[in-house]
C-alpha cells in the first residue's frame, strides 16, 4: 500500500507525466522526410489555439485539392474549448512541438521558451506569395522593439479588409423586431424597452418561458458578452482589458472607466427588473446556445462567431425568424461604435513555425502556395465547378450551393472544407483578385443572397443593405496608432503576469456579484472592485503595458507627435 | 504494495517464529525461507521507484527560477523565494480552506453513506432485489465526472431543473433558487455530487468485508437473543471496522489532493471565493502561467501536509484502536 500513496504524493511528477503524455506528437512522423522537394509527399503538424469543430482531417474537398497540388497532408489538432494556454504551457514544459502552431496570445511563452524559429529570411527566399499579399515592409511582424524577429505570419485577420457586413453590437430577433413595427432604436434603454414590450405580449415561445436577454460568461467567454461590451457601448475601441488613452499612450483596465461602471449598472438594472436571465453567469456555454437554438431568447449582446452554431440550428430548423439583426446601440447618444475603427495592417495572432520542425523550408513554401491567389480562391470559395461556377468571367455561387451554405451550413462545411484552411497571411473581404473578382464570398452581394428572408425584411426597414450599414463608418474615426493593443504579444515578464491574472479574477468574480445585487449595493461592490483593481501590483502591471504600447508605436513610426 | 507484500508474508509463514526471528536479527534467516515471496514484490518495488521516487528529483525546481528550453545548470537558484511568494498570497489560503472543508466534507459524508448502505444492502433478503440495487447504485461510478457536472447543473437550473420544478410544485418555495449562484450552497453540492456518484462503488468493498465475517457469530447472537439491529451494531460493524479504518487513513492521505474536476466543472464566477481548489490554483497560477517553479512549490507542500495527516491518523488509530496500515 505504501507505493500507492506514495503514488497519490508525488504532483511534480504529474506536472512532468503529464507533459510527456499529452505532448502534441506528428514531428516524429516517419512519413516525413527532409527534404524541401516539394514533389514528395508530407504531413505537416499543426495546433491550432482556437476551437475547430468543423474540422474534418483534409477529407473534405478543398483539403483534397491542397494535398493533391502540394503533396501536404495537414495533421492538425485544435484546442478543445478555445485559448490553447494549457496545452502549450505542457508543449513549452516537454519541449515537444507541432511543426507549425497558432498560439494566439500564448506566443509570449512560446518565444521565452525559444520555440518559434524567425521567419524573416525563409519569408524573404521563400516567400513571394506572402509579400505579395502582406506588402514589402515586414516591419510590423517584428515581435517587439527589442527582438525584431518575425514568429508568426498573421492569419486571423485579412490584408486590405474593409468588412461588409457587422457581427458585433447589441442583438435582436427579427421577428421581435417586426412586431414592434421595426421601432428606431439607438441606446440601450431602447434596448430594454424592446425587450420588455415584446416580453409582455408574448410570456411564452413555443410554450416555453421566454428569456428577454441572456450573456455568456462560461470562462473566458465572460470578455465577449459582458466586459467587452461595456467599452463597445460607451464609444472606445477593442484593446482587450485595456483602454488606451489616444494622445499619451498610457493604459488602464478598461473597467476603471466610470462609463462603464454606468453601463453595468444598466445591466444590474436589467437583472432586478427580470428582463436578464438570472442564469447568465452559472449557465456553461452549450447551455447558452441551447437556450439561443430553442428560438426563445429575444436578445443577445455577443458577437456572430460566438452564437453561430445555435444560429445556424434555428435556421436549419426553420425558425429564421428567430434568429438576430446587429444594432450599434451606445449607453447615451454621446458616443459612437468604433466597431469599425481602422487598426492599419493586420497584426498579431498567426501561424508560426517551431523548432520541431525538421524541414522549415517546406513549410514555409506551403503556407507561401497558401497565400497564393490559387490557394485563396479554393479555400474562399471551394471548388470550381462543384461550389462555384464562373460566368463571363464572375465566379459565381450556385443557388442550390448557397441554400446549403445558409440552412446546414455546419454539415456543408465539413465536406467542402471552405474556410477551414486558414493556414496563411490572407486578402479580406473587399479585396478583388486579378480577374475583378473578390477573393471572399463576403461582398455585397454575396452578402445579401445569404441573407434569410426575415432577416431582409428588417434591413429594408431601417434602410440599410448591409448590417454594417448601421454602424459608423470607419472613416469618421482616425486610424489607431497601436493597431489592436489585444494583437500585440504581451509583456513578457512573471510580475506582470501575475497581476495581470489578478485582475481578471477580481473583475470575473465582482462585476457578475455587482451585475446580480440590489440596486442600492451596486455602488459599493463596484467600487471595491475598482479599488481592488487600483493597488501597487495593478498599478505596475498598467504602467509596463503602457510601455508596450510606447514602443509599438515607436517600432512602427505610426507616433502623430 | 511491497509492504502489504512483505507484511502478509511475515504473518503467513506463523507469526510466533518468524517475528522472534526478526527481533533476533535473524532477518537473512528469514529473506532465504521467504525468497520466493521477496522475488515477487521486486517488480512492484522497482515500480514504486521509478514512479514514485526517480521524479523527485523534479522538486529541485521550486528552488529555481524555472524556464523551460535551458538545461537544468542554466537555471536560476531563487532558494525559497517561490515558497515566500505562496505563502504571502491570500488566494492560497482561500483554496487551501476550501480544499479542505471539501475534502473533510467529502471524507465524512463519503464513509458514512456507503458504509450504512453496505449494512442495510446485506441485510436484505432477496438476492434479486439485492443484486440489482447494488449494480444500479454503482453504475454512476462510470460516468465521467464531465456529464455528472451537465447533469448536477441541469437539474439545479433556475429554467426547468428538476429540483426547483418539484420545491415549486410541493410549495416549498415561492420562486425557483438559483442554487449555482450562491457561494454557499457549491460545497454541499459538490459533496452530494459525489456521494451520488460514488456510493454504490465504494459500498463494494464494504460488502465484501461483511462476506468475511463468520456466519457462526450471528447464529450465537440469534440464541442469545439478539434481533436484527444488536447483529448490525454488535456483529456486522466490527466485523468490517478493519477495512474502515485501513480505507479511512488512506483516504487522509489524500486529504489535500482531491483533484480538481469536480470544482472545475461545477464552478463558476459567482462562486470562486467558494470553489477555488489547491489544484486549480496550481493550475492557474503555476502552469498556465510557465511559472513551474511555483506549481512545484505547491506541490510540494501538498505532499508534505499528506505526510503529516497521514502519520499523524495513524498514530491516533494506532493508539486507539490498534489498527493501523503502517
Amino acid at each position: 500500500m505504501a507505493g500507492k500513496w506514495l503514488k497519490r504524493i508525488m504532483i511534480p511528477l504529474s506536472v512532468v507525466s503529464l507533459a510527456t503524455a499529452t505532448a502534441c506528437g506528428g514531428s516524429s512522423d516517419p512519413t516525413q522526410t527532409e527534404t524541401s522537394d516539394v514533389s514528395t509527399p508530407i504531413t505537416i503538424s499543426f495546433f491550432g489555439s482556437d476551437a475547430s469543430p468543423t474540422w474534418n482531417n483534409m477529407k473534405d474537398d478543398v483539403g483534397q485539392a491542397i494535398t493533391k497540388a502540394t503533396n501536404v497532408t495537414i495533421n492538425a489538432e485544435y484546442d478543445v474549448s478555445g485559448g490553447g494556454t494549457q496545452k502549450i504551457a505542457l508543449m513549452t514544459a516537454s519541449g515537444e512541438y507541432p511543426d507549425t502552431i497558432f498560439p494566439k496570445g500564448s506566443i509570449t511563452k512560446l518565444v521565452e521558451a525559444g520555440a518559434l524559429i524567425d521567419l524573416t529570411d525563409l519569408i524573404n527566399k521563400y516567400g513571394p506569395n506572402i509579400k505579395k499579399v502582406y506588402g514589402n515592409d515586414l516591419s510590423r511582424l517584428q515581435y517587439s522593439k527589442d527582438d525584431p524577429s518575425i514568429y508568426v505570419i498573421p492569419t486571423n485577420a485579412g490584408v486590405g479588409e474593409a468588412k461588409f457586413d457587422a457581427g458585433g453590437g447589441f442583438e435582436l430577433q427579427h421577428q421581435v423586431m417586426k412586431e414592434l413595427g421595426y421601432p428606431k432604436i439607438k441606446t440601450v434603454k431602447d434596448f430594454e424597452n424592446v425587450l420588455k414590450e415584446y416580453k409582455e405580449k408574448h410570456p411564452t415561445i413555443n410554450g416555453q418561458p421566454t428569456i428577454p436577454l441572456t450573456l455568456n460568461a462560461d470562462d473566458w467567454k465572460i470578455m465577449i458578452t459582458v466586459t467587452n461590451p461595456a467599452f463597445l457601448a460607451t464609444g472606445a475601441p477593442d484593446d482587450g482589458e485595456f483602454y488606451i488613452n489616444p494622445e499619451t499612450y498610457e493604459a488602464q483596465l478598461h473597467y476603471k472607466r466610470p462609463e462603464e461602471k454606468e453601463y453595468f449598472r444598466w445591466l444590474n438594472h436589467m437583472y432586478n427588473e427580470g428582463l436578464l436571465d438570472p442564469e447568465t453567469f452559472t449557465q456553461k456555454n452549450d447551455q447558452y446556445l441551447s437556450k439561443i437554438a430553442s428560438g426563445r431568447v429575444l436578445g443577445l449582446i455577443d458577437q456572430d462567431w460566438d452564437y453561430q452554431q445555435a444560429e445556424n440550428s434555428l435556421k436549419t430548423s426553420g425558425m429564421s425568424e428567430r434568429t438576430y439583426g446587429h444594432y450599434p446601440l451606445q449607453l447615451d447618444d454621446s458616443t459612437k461604435d468604433r466597431s469599425f475603427q481602422d487598426i492599419g495592417p493586420p497584426v498579431g495572432y498567426g501561424i508560426g513555425i517551431t523548432t520541431s520542425a525538421k524541414d522549415p523550408i517546406r513549410i514555409i513554401k506551403f503556407l507561401d502556395w497558401m497565400a497564393s491567389d490559387e490557394a485563396q480562391v479554393l479555400n474562399n470559395w471551394g471548388i470550381e465547378g462543384k461550389h462555384y461556377e464562373v460566368k463571363d468571367g464572375k465566379r459565381v455561387i450556385p443557388a442550390d450551393v448557397q441554400e446549403r451554405k445558409i440552412n446546414d451550413n455546419t454539415n456543408f462545411t465539413k465536406e467542402s472544407g471552405i474556410g477551414m484552411y486558414n493556414f496563411s497571411v490572407h486578402y479580406g473581404d473587399s479585396v478583388k483578385d486579378s480577374t475583378g473578382n473578390y477573393y471572399t464570398t463576403n461582398f455585397p452581394e454575396q452578402i445579401l443572397a445569404s441573407y434569410s428572408q426575415p432577416e431582409k425584411d428588417a434591413l429594408k426597414a431601417y434602410g440599410a443593405t448591409t448590417w454594417k450599414d448601421l454602424f459608423p463608418a470607419k472613416d469618421e474615426f482616425p486610424v489607431k496608432a497601436w493597431g489592436a493593443a489585444y494583437n500585440l504579444p504581451s509583456p513578457d515578464d512573471p510580475s506582470y503576469n501575475v497581476a495581470y491574472q489578478k485582475s481578471q479574477d477580481i473583475v470575473r468574480k465582482r462585476i457578475p456579484e455587482a451585475i446580480l445585487a440590489k440596486p442600492d449595493q451596486f455602488d459599493s461592490i463596484y467600487d471595491q472592485m475598482v479599488s481592488e483593481l487600483s493597488t501597487d501590483e495593478m498599478k505596475k502591471m498598467e504602467a509596463s503595458y503602457s510601455q508596450l504600447i510606447k514602443d509599438t508605436v515607436e517600432l512602427w513610426g505610426t507616433n502623430k507627435k | 504494495m511491497d509492504s502489504t507484500t512483505k507484511q502478509a508474508s511475515s504473518r503467513k509463514s506463523g507469526e510466533s517464529a518468524s517475528a522472534r526471528q526478526l527481533k533476533t536479527g535473524g532477518f537473512w534467516k528469514v529473506f532465504k525461507q521467504q525468497k520466493f515471496l521477496y522475488l515477487m514484490s521486486v517488480p512492484f518495488v522497482i515500480w514504486a521507484f521509478i514512479f514514485s521516487y526517480v521524479p523527485l528529483w523534479g522538486w529541485l525546481m521550486a528552488f529555481q527560477e524555472f524556464r523551460p528550453a535551458r538545461s537544468f545548470f542554466e537555471q536560476k537558484w531563487v532558494g525559497l523565494d517561490q515558497f515566500i511568494t505562496l505563502f504571502q498570497d491570500q488566494q492560497f489560503y482561500l483554496a487551501l480552506r476550501n480544499t479542505l472543508a471539501m475534502s473533510f466534507l467529502g471524507l465524512i459524508f463519503g464513509f458514512i453513506f456507503p458504509v450504512v448502505f453496505a449494512i442495510l444492502l446485506n441485510e436484505v433478503r432477496g438476492i434479486l432485489f439485492k443484486r440489482t440495487v447494488q449494480t444500479v447504485s454503482y453504475l454512476p461510478h462510470f460516468v465521467s465526472w464531465v456529464v455528472v457536472a451537465g447533469i448536477v447543473t441541469k437539474s439545479l437550473s433556475t429554467d426547468g431543473g428538476i429540483i426547483n420544478e418539484l420545491l415549486v410544485s410541493l410549495h416549498i418555495i415561492d420562486r425557483p433558487i438559483q442554487f449555482m449562484a450562491q457561494g454557499q450552497w457549491f460545497w454541499g453540492i459538490v459533496t452530494a455530487s459525489d456521494v451520488w456518484k460514488e456510493m454504490g462503488w465504494n459500498t463494494i468493498i464494504y460488502l465484501a468485508a461483511i462476506t468475511g465475517i463468520d456466519q457462526e457469530q450471528y447464529e450465537a447472537s440469534k440464541v442469545d437473543g439478539a434481533g436484527r439491529f444488536r447483529q448490525m451494531w454488535h456483529i456486522t460493524l466490527p466485523g468490517m471496522r478493519t477495512t474502515i479504518i485501513v480505507l479511512l487513513i488512506m483516504s487522509i492521505g489524500h486529504l489535500v489532493s482531491i483533484g480538481f474536476e469536480k470544482q472545475f466543472l461545477l464552478g463558476n464566477n459567482l462562486v470562486t471565493d467558494y470553489s477555488q481548489v489547491l489544484d486549480l490554483y496550481a493550475l492557474k497560477y503555476g502552469l498556465e502561467m510557465n511559472r513551474y517553479s511555483y506549481g512545484t512549490a505547491i506541490s510540494i507542500f501538498n505532499s508534505v501536509i499528506s505526510i503529516v495527516l497521514l502519520f499523524t491518523a495513524n498514530g491516533i488509530f494506532k493508539k486507539t484502536t490498534k489498527e493501523s496500515i503502517m
